[in-house]
C-alpha cells in the first residue's frame, strides 16, 4: 500500500479544553454550519483562544475532506428505462383496480340510487382500510358491531312488573324501606292496577 | 423554470408519469450513492434503488406536501438497507466487492470490472476510495447513515433526524462520534493526517 504523507498535530488533542467553551459535539456541528449564528460566534469566539480545540477542529475538517474525496458511481444507463417500465406497470395495474372499482360502484349506485356519491365514499373507506389497515380495521368492526348490538337489544316492556312478581312479600317490605319514595309508589300503583 | 420535488411529488399524485420520470432523473445517482455506501454492493444498490422509486411512486397518494421528498425518499431507501443487511447477515454471506477488497477473486473481478464505473485509474484515488469504503463499512450502522446523509448527500441535520426517527442532538452526537471513530480508523490504514490550511 502506498505510504501517504504524515503530518504531525500538535499533541493537543490528549489534553482536556478547561474552559470547555466548545462541546466536541459542537464542532462538528460548527463544520457542518448547523449552529445558530450566536452559538456560532460563541465556538468561534473561543477557538481563536483555545489551541485544543482549534486543533481538534482541524482534524475534524481534515476526516470530513478526505472522506468527500470517495468519489461516486453513476447509474447506468439502461437504469432510468427499467425504472419507468416497471412504474408502467404498476401504473396500469393500478388503473385497472381502479377501474374495476369504479365499475362495482357505479352498479351499487344504480341499484340503490337514492344515495349520492356512494363511489366517493367507499373510495374513501377502501383507501382508509389499505393505508391505516389493522387499527382501523379493529375501530370500525367494534362501530359496527357496537351499533348492530345497539339496534337488536330491545328492552322488555313491563320490566318492573316482572321484577315485582319474583319478589315476595318481605323483599317488597325491605324495598320500600331501602329504596325512599319511588318504589314505594310504583308499587302501590301496581298493586292498585291489579 | 426549477419545479420542487414537492410539486412534481403532488403531480405524479394526479397521475403525472412524466412528473416522476423527472424526479427519477434528479435523484438516481444520489441514491444509487447513498445505497451503494451503505451497502458496498453496486448491482444490489442499483436494484435497491430501483425498489425504492417504485415504493415511492405505489405510495404517492400517501405523500404529503408538508414532508420534504427527500427526507421521504431517504426514509425508505435507508429502511431497504437495513433489511439488506439484516437479510445478508441472516444468510451469511458477503458480496463480490467485499471478496474483490479480500483479493480472494481477482480474476472475475478483471473480467466483470466495468471500468465505466471506475473512471479515476489512478491508483492512489482508487486506493483512497478502498480505504474509505473499508472504514466506512466498520462504522455502527445509525453513524453510517448519518455521517453518508451529510456528507456526501448534503441534507441537513433536521432531515437526517427525520429519517433516523432521532433527535437533532442525537444526530449530532452520532456524526461528530462518527467522524472521531473515522478519523482513528483512517490513520489505523495507514493515511496521515495533513494539515489543512482552513480558515476557522
Amino acid at each position: 500500500m502506498r505510504k501517504y504523507k504524515q503530518t504531525e498535530f500538535p499533541k493537543a488533542h490528549n489534553l482536556k479544553c478547561e474552559p470547555n467553551l466548545a462541546n466536541p459535539d459542537e464542532l462538528s456541528a460548527y463544520i457542518d454550519k448547523e449552529l445558530p449564528t450566536w452559538k456560532r460566534h460563541l465556538v468561534r469566539q473561543h477557538l481563536k483562544k483555545c489551541p485544543i480545540c482549534a486543533s481538534h477542529l482541524q482534524r475534524l475538517i481534515h476526516t470530513d475532506n478526505f472522506l468527500r474525496h470517495a468519489g461516486d458511481v453513476e447509474a447506468s444507463d439502461d437504469f432510468l428505462t427499467g425504472v419507468m417500465a416497471r412504474v408502467s406497470e404498476v401504473a396500469q395495474h393500478q388503473r385497472q383496480q381502479e377501474s374495476l372499482w369504479t365499475r362495482i360502484c357505479q352498479v351499487i349506485e344504480i341499484s340503490l340510487g337514492w344515495m349520492p356519491n356512494l363511489s366517493a365514499l367507499m373510495g374513501k373507506l377502501r383507501y382508509n382500510i389499505r393505508t391505516r389497515s389493522p387499527v382501523y380495521i379493529s375501530i370500525l368492526t367494534f362501530a359496527v358491531f357496537t351499533m348492530v348490538g345497539v339496534t337488536l337489544y330491545q328492552p322488555s316492556g313491563d320490566k318492573f312488573g316482572e321484577e315485582l312478581r319474583e319478589l315476595n312479600s318481605e323483599k317488597v317490605i325491605s324495598l320500600e324501606v331501602i329504596q325512599h319514595e319511588r318504589p314505594k309508589r310504583l308499587l302501590t300503583t301496581y298493586l292498585h292496577r291489579k | 423554470m426549477f419545479v420542487s420535488d414537492e410539486d412534481l411529488m403532488m403531480k405524479c399524485r394526479k397521475g403525472d408519469i412524466g412528473a416522476f420520470e423527472l424526479l427519477v432523473r434528479r435523484y438516481q445517482n444520489p441514491l444509487i450513492n447513498y445505497i451503494h455506501r451503505f451497502i458496498n454492493d453496486y448491482h444490489r444498490a442499483e436494484d435497491l434503488s430501483q425498489e425504492t422509486f417504485l415504493r415511492v411512486f405505489k405510495s404517492a397518494s400517501r405523500y404529503k406536501p408538508t414532508a420534504s421528498f427527500k427526507s421521504w425518499l431517504y426514509t425508505i431507501a435507508t429502511n431497504l438497507c437495513r433489511n439488506e443487511i439484516r437479510n445478508r447477515s441472516r444468510r451469511n454471506t458477503c458480496f463480490l466487492e467485499e471478496l474483490v477488497e479480500e483479493g480472494e477473486d481477482v480474476y472475475h473481478t478483471e473480467i466483470m470490472q466495468d471500468t465505466r464505473y471506475l473512471p479515476d485509474v489512478l491508483l492512489e484515488k482508487k486506493e483512497q476510495r478502498q480505504i474509505i469504503r473499508k472504514t466506512l463499512a466498520q462504522l455502527p450502522d445509525n453513524q453510517r447513515v448519518a455521517l453518508t446523509l451529510v456528507t456526501y448527500q448534503d441534507l441537513r441535520y433536521e432531515e437526517v433526524a427525520e429519517i433516523l426517527g432521532c433527535s437533532v442532538g442525537a444526530v449530532k452526537a452520532l456524526i461528530h462520534r462518527a467522524r472521531q471513530k473515522m478519523k482513528k480508523l483512517l490513520i489505523k490504514a495507514g493515511i496521515g493526517e495533513e494539515k489543512v490550511d482552513e480558515k476557522i
